[in-house]
């Protein structure tokens, strides 16, 4: 007999409403909130990326593309058509899942291909974003201002509630019927299909996911940011962030990202706040330390204890 | 009884002036606490570690003369540099901002080199109504409505740099132009401005092409500009760019009657030694303070004193422009501070606007507009010409008000 859904969910309940207390109340405590909005944006986007690499086992790359292409949704239409900003935000998540549509075809592909493709589609993107030609449709290189309706406060309380709905479809994929048959494509696409699980729909759904939560926080992002030039929100390094992070934590699993995201970028912070010099020493020596020695994250130091990770 | 009564009052009155001082004296900071962010690495590493090195010398030679001068206070206060490294990431620099405005509670935030790494600066400053210092944030975009959190003190709007640019080659009545630019706000607004004041004359560029900001082989680009035979190709790049640019150009064995990039004329040395003397004779570039100088200043150093006292502080080393906006800024924040008669981000800004016009520092006239963009401290155009003993020597060629001597052109082949 299958347990209830509310049993199955319990976890992942306790886990948003922790992350939502946590996030409302730090302010409080620690008041730059530009530092704790970015570490729940790498949290979004860690999530995001672990529910299409940790369940399906495509790792993309250009992940970024997705949340570049939600940020400049969200700005072009507050700026050309003047849309409310809540209208606006909406439009971030859709543009990206039609960025995801177009793209659907490289899911035919897997592995390092899959993974290289999708880092050249993003490059794509930011190129064509940033071309001078498009400058009356884009801003092109001189990128984007919505100072207009810019809100640091609102952007905040949204990304805590995106952080809250982020674990809660972590949490699905995770306890749901969805999220195992995800898992056993991911282990063998062939023996699933096999078993009448629909590989190429569910893949396609994840990767749609996985789009729009990207292209969510990008939105979220451009309204705190305001002022962005293309470079800012397709840069390859937030994509690189969010794939340690998610390797850190451990993918697969609902805690891992947080864990992940929260810990690492707290530490990259603390480093780089208080020993600047070294910066890049200290967490250079620290990625390669856990690569080698926690490759399959850090809560795997529970697993291999027997212990059952969320 | 009255005599009594006036005794008392004096007394009294004297004691509350006296309590009054004491006070005043007790509010002052024992530190002014400047705040600013370099890039440790990325692609704005060297540009922002020379802004960074100017702010530090400037802190240390006021440091060396008991601080500066606060005019609220009527003292002097030592003042204290809070430094964080941004990596030339913009969402670094959002976090670390926000660290100096409301952990760090700096006095004045002075923002990291280039518009990129100073954009994100802005609607923090405004938002916590701090006053962003801005020595190299160029984008025409910031400075598009009167605000008093934003100074650009240290070059003009990146839009205005190129007109004595257009004029010389209209001068020279150069007009088959080829252009090559960054996609990036501060070299597309360059291209953008030349392009306007080619075509007010009849000029459409012969070659026309954009690259990313992150292009570093040019070879296949010059050999397409070449077969449009233009009379003049100009690269608009960030230094690495420019690098890369020239490079390319010595290695392909192209020709060109008239080279133009920007850096050079800021980074002459280090431009020397990544891409040799021979690959910049008879180039041409902005050339900024100290190559260019400022004899006759009311604020700070001129540019021989400047020169001198870098040299002493740094084995003997020559300053580059972007050595001198930081300390440029520096001295306006001393100046801002001396003046104003409160110490507060609204007080300083006015002061910062009171100076307008007034002032010459070792970067030339200052001129700064309520939108916070600055007007004065236009750069001319100068081309590198080779002397005998093989090095370079910087000859201004336009405007006429800073020329020193006359134009090579079309440069001599080989």
């Amino acid at each position: 007999m299958r347990e209830s859904w509310f049993k199955r969910a319990r976890a992942g309940l306790i886990t948003a409403a922790v992350l939502a207390l946590v996030f409302s109340l730090a302010p409080n405590v620690y008041n730059n909130s530009s530092l704790l909005f970015m570490m729940m944006t790498y949290i979004v986007l860690s999530q995001g990326l672990n529910l299409l690499y940790g369940f399906t086992g495509y790792l993309p790359f250009g992940y970024v593309g997705f949340f570049g292409t939600g940020a400049y949704a969200t700005a072009l239409l507050v700026m050309k058509l003047h849309l409310p900003i809540g209208l606006a935000i909406a439009a971030g998540p859709i543009a990206s899942m039609i960025v995801a549509l177009v793209l659907g075809p490289l899911l035919r592909l897997s592995g390092a291909y899959f993974s290289i493709a999708n880092l050249a589609a993003s490059q794509i993107l930011f190129i064509v974003i940033g071309n001078p030609n498009l400058q009356d449709i884009t801003g092109g290189p001189y990128g984007v201002k919505i100072d207009e309706v810019y809100n640091p406060t609102a952007s905040y309380a949204a990304m805590v509630v995106l952080v809250v709905v982020v674990t809660l479809i972590a949490t699905f994929f995770r306890r749901s019927r969805f999220g195992q048959g995800l898992k056993a494509m991911a282990d063998d696409p062939v023996s699933a299909e096999m078993s009448a699980i629909p590989v190429v729909r569910m893949r396609l759904l994840a990767w749609l996911t996985s789009a729009a939560v990207a292209g969510l926080a990008g939105a979220l992002y451009a309204w705190n940011l305001s002022v962005f030039y293309p470079d800012a929100v397709f840069t390859l390094e937030i994509s690189v962030f969010a794939i340690v992070f998610a390797l850190f934590g451990g993918v697969g699993t609902v805690l891992g990202p947080i864990i992940g995201a929260g810990l690492l970028y707290a530490l990259y912070n603390a480093i780089g706040i208080s020993e600047p010099q070294y910066f890049q020493l200290i967490y250079g020596v620290l990625i390669v330390g856990l690569v080698m020695f926690l490759p399959e994250g850090i809560l795997s130091l529970l697993t291999r204890r027997g212990i059952n990770v969320f | 009884m009255k005599l009594k009564q006036f005794r008392l009052a004096v007394a009294m009155a004297a004691a509350a002036l006296t309590a009054a001082g004491a006070a005043s004296a007790a509010s002052a900071p024992s530190v002014i606490k400047i705040g600013t962010l370099y890039a440790g690495s990325g692609n704005f590493a060297v540009a922002s570690q020379a802004q960074y090195k100017g702010l530090q010398f400037w802190a240390k030679r006021v440091n060396a003369e008991g601080g500066v001068y606060v005019k609220a206070f009527n003292k002097k206060i030592p003042v204290k540099i809070v430094a964080y490294d941004d990596q030339s990431s913009t969402s670094t620099a959002t976090t670390l901002y926000n660290q100096l405005i409301t952990q760090d509670k700096v006095d004045l935030v002075v923002s990291d080199f280039g518009s990129v790494l100073t954009s994100v600066a802005i609607p923090l400053a405004k938002e916590h109504k701090m006053l962003l210092i801005d020595p190299t944030g160029s984008s025409a975009g910031f400075f598009k409505e009167k605000t008093d959190y934003l100074a650009d003190v240290s070059i003009p709007s990146s839009a205005v740099w190129p007109m004595p640019l257009a004029k010389f080659l209209e001068q020279e009545h150069i007009k088959k132009i080829g252009i090559i630019y960054g996609s990036n706000d501060f070299d597309g607004s360059q291209a953008d401005t030349l392009k306007a004041e080619f075509k007010k004359i009849g000029v459409t560029p012969v070659f026309d092409h954009a690259v990313p900001t992150g292009e570093r082989n040019y070879t296949v680009l010059l050999h397409s500009a070449a077969a449009a035979h233009p009379q003049a190709l100009i690269e608009l790049g960030y230094l690495p760019n420019d690098v890369a640019f020239l490079k390319s150009l010595k290695s392909s064995g192209l020709h060109f009657p008239f080279v133009f990039t920007i850096f050079p004329g800021q980074f002459k040395q280090l431009m020397e030694k990544n891409v040799g003397a021979d690959a910049l004779k008879y180039t041409y570039s902005y050339p900024a303070p100290p190559m260019i100088k400022y004899e006759k200043v009311n604020l700070g150093m001129n540019t021989d004193q400047f020169v001198t006292a870098w040299g002493k502080t740094h084995k003997g080393a020559e300053p580059n422009f972007v050595n001198a906006g930081g300390y440029n800024a520096g001295i306006l924040m001393a100046k801002a501070m001396g003046t104003s008669p409160k110490f507060t981000q609204l007080g300083m800004h006015q002061a910062l606007l009171d100076m307008s016009g007034k002032i010459t520092t070792v970067v030339g006239a200052y001129k700064l507009s309520p939108t916070g963009a600055q007007l004065g401290q236009r750069l001319p155009i100068a081309q590198f010409q080779p002397q005998k003993d093989g090095s370079l020597k910087t000859v201004v060629v336009y405007p006429d008000s800073h020329k020193t001597g006359n134009a090579i052109y079309p440069s001599p082949a080989g």
